[in-house]
């Protein structure tokens, strides 16, 4: 038994959207960190939803699984600039609250 | 193997800025920050070398008729389009490094990593502006945006310069969750990640080309493209992606705000003028993917005229000049998108000539607004009235500055600007040009404020104290700024043979 690809691009969508979501509602710092990493596994998911369509038996087509791998670098490059600088930002305010922003007038 | 070595050729631009900045990390590291002055006047040196490296490279291109040489299996493409913005970042970055040197508020020693990082951030633009690969172009966009976010929060222990970067942070990762999906989808419904591959593939097999998939159902494949122009509208500043803009440039130091405001934001203009491009008007395109490719200049055109219209009138109400130059670049972001929605090649390298002519002027205008914090110890228009007695050259190559922003003659910004309105005309987009020049006569009363408060105040009471070789360097950018506006043939010129060498034809009606 497979899974079909339809239900592979489906789940990517939720969890793109779940990730806006997030991004959105949500005004803690890290959480917000977490929901871009959750748009970008979406992204993942659907490369390689993307390179098992494209692929048959004879040719394979891996365009779509090397970006998986490239993307996962530079999500973990995002993170470790993010995370620094939630920390120079928590020894300054003693939050990591977005709303706490507000030295420079929006 | 020759051919090998003929490939490293092509990219020895690149290849000595990656050498140099890690050589620029390490003899930090060597002489334990001890004098980042040296670092500055190495990094200086190998720029020079860069350049020089790349103009040969134009010499080359330009006598070929800018005609594109693909390296590295396809990833990297080498020509006059990209070889006119690297040659750009290459002089901005020169010039940022120039003003961190002078800029009096930034220590001396122990800095060295300021500039790996902005060597950094060139890396990521000069392969960002050079390839028709998703994958890499993905890559230099990253490359940027990371060097960036440590920029802007260099001073991490002040509040401001820690707010601006979490703020860049936060909307940059959006912006890249929101290209890479977009991508995703694209490489999903054409099963290649190389631009030129979707735009002229015949559609039988993989890849599948565009105009399979608008034949056979438009909706996803117009989501993925909406998709990934908003994570470049994001690096760019187009409105409704602006947000970020007034509070980064406003909190990172002033030598970061000009390379956020001139190489970054040109270098996102490059890869959407080339994506743009290489799908909807590339030579021999389906006419169902051309007529998409209209819908896409009308929204496009739509977004300009909101982005000049928002920047301008939200720049009129600032105290800052810092903040109001930061909203004067998402007005100047709505006129080069004027070039782009014409969609045609004059309008393109309409587009490339003001883009040009934007990396004189705002280098010259954030050297400035340099100078005087350093003199003022303040970023309000108010703190410079009457400064224009005490500082007669810089005030006076600032006048020039702000003609040129504004758009009137004799400066290479009003021929810029002129360009972009014919072809907007020609392009039938008589309403958007409307817009633009109502705007740049809203944008007059702004940028005449700074020349007011210099020139027609009682002469101020503070002496400023002489920076001959700072004040130099500014004239010669405003020698540039006027000069290229008289003699407007190279810079045209230039930017005609690298939209050439994007293989882009007229619309075939």
């Amino acid at each position: 038994m497979t899974v079909p690809d339809e239900h592979l691009l489906i789940l990517a969508a939720i969890l793109f959207a779940t990730g806006v979501a997030g991004f959105l509602l949500r005004r803690n710092a890290i959480i917000v960190l977490a929901s871009i990493e959750l748009m970008l596994n979406a992204a993942n998911l659907s490369f390689v939803a993307g390179c098992r369509m494209h692929s048959t038996s004879a040719a394979v087509n891996l365009d779509g699984a090397i970006f998986t791998i490239f993307v996962i670098l530079v999500a973990a490059a995002e993170a470790a600039v993010g995370l620094a600088l939630v920390i120079a930002l928590y020894r300054l305010k003693q939050t990591v609250h977005l709303d706490a922003l507000n030295e420079l007038e929006g | 193997m020759d051919r090998y070595l003929a490939d490293l050729g092509l990219i020895a631009p690149e290849l000595v800025l990656t050498l140099l900045s890690l050589v620029v990390l390490v003899w930090d590291l060597v002489t334990k920050g001890r004098d980042s002055r040296q670092v500055a006047y190495l990094s200086l040196a190998g720029l020079g070398v860069v350049a020089y490296l790349l103009l040969g490279q134009w010499g080359d291109l330009a006598a070929t008729g800018g005609k594109a040489e693909t390296v590295a299996f396809g990833m990297v493409t080498i020509d006059a389009f990209g070889t006119f913005f690297k040659l750009f970042t290459v002089g901005s970055l020169a010039v940022v490094i120039l003003f961190v040197l002078a800029d009096r508020r930034e220590r001396k020693h122990g800095i060295g990593e300021y500039y790996f990082l902005l060597l950094g951030a060139g890396i990521g633009v000069f392969f960002m502006v050079s390839t028709n690969n998703l994958l890499l172009l993905m890559l230099g966009l990253e490359l940027l945006s990371l060097a960036s976010y440590s920029l802007a929060g260099f001073h991490k222990s002040e509040r401001r310069s820690a707010e601006a970067s979490m703020k860049y942070v936060i909307f940059g990762g959006l912006s890249a969750g929101i290209m890479l999906y977009g991508i995703s989808l694209l490489y999903g419904l054409t099963g290649t990640i190389d631009l030129n591959e979707m735009g002229i593939a015949d559609g039988s097999g993989w890849p599948v080309g565009l105009a399979a998939q608008f034949a056979q159902d438009p909706v996803p494949v117009a989501v993925a493209i909406v998709l990934i122009l908003a994570g470049f509208a994001y690096k760019v500043s187009v409105v409704p992606f602006h947000f970020w803009t007034p509070d980064v440039y406003e909190g990172a130091p002033t030598p970061v705000t000009t390379f956020l405001a001139v190489a970054s934001k040109a270098a996102g203009f490059a890869v959407l003028l080339r994506f743009v491009g290489a799908l909807f008007l590339v030579e021999g395109v389906d006419s169902t993917v051309a007529a998409y490719g209209e819908r896409i200049g009308l929204l496009i055109a739509i977004l300009a005229a909101v982005t000049m219209t928002l920047g301008n009138l939200s720049a009129l109400r600032q105290t800052s000049m810092k903040r109001m130059l930061a909203y004067s670049s998402i007005a100047h972001a709505g006129y080069v998108l004027m070039g782009l929605a014409a969609m045609t090649p004059a309008g393109f390298s309409a587009a490339m000539f003001y883009l040009a002519a934007y990396y004189f002027m705002n280098l010259g205008a954030f050297g400035f607004l340099l100078y005087f914090e350093g003199v003022n110890k303040s970023e309000d228009i108010d703190a410079l009235k009457g400064m224009g007695w005490k500082a007669p050259v810089v005030s006076i190559v600032m006048v020039a500055f702000l003609v040129s922003l504004t758009g009137l003659p004799p400066t290479v910004g009003f021929y810029g600007k002129l360009l972009l309105f014919y072809e907007g005309v020609d392009a039938g987009l008589g309403w958007l040009v409307l817009i633009a020049a109502l705007n740049s006569v809203v944008s007059l009363f702004y940028y005449f404020r700074i020349a007011k408060a210099l020139f027609l105040s009682e002469p101020a009471e503070r002496e400023a104290e002489p920076q001959p070789f700072f004040t130099g360097f500014l004239a010669l950018l405003g020698v540039g700024t006027i000069l290229f506006g008289i003699y407007t043939e190279p810079l045209q010129n230039w930017s005609e043979t690298g939209t050439d060498s994007l293989g882009i034809a007229e619309a075939s009606e």
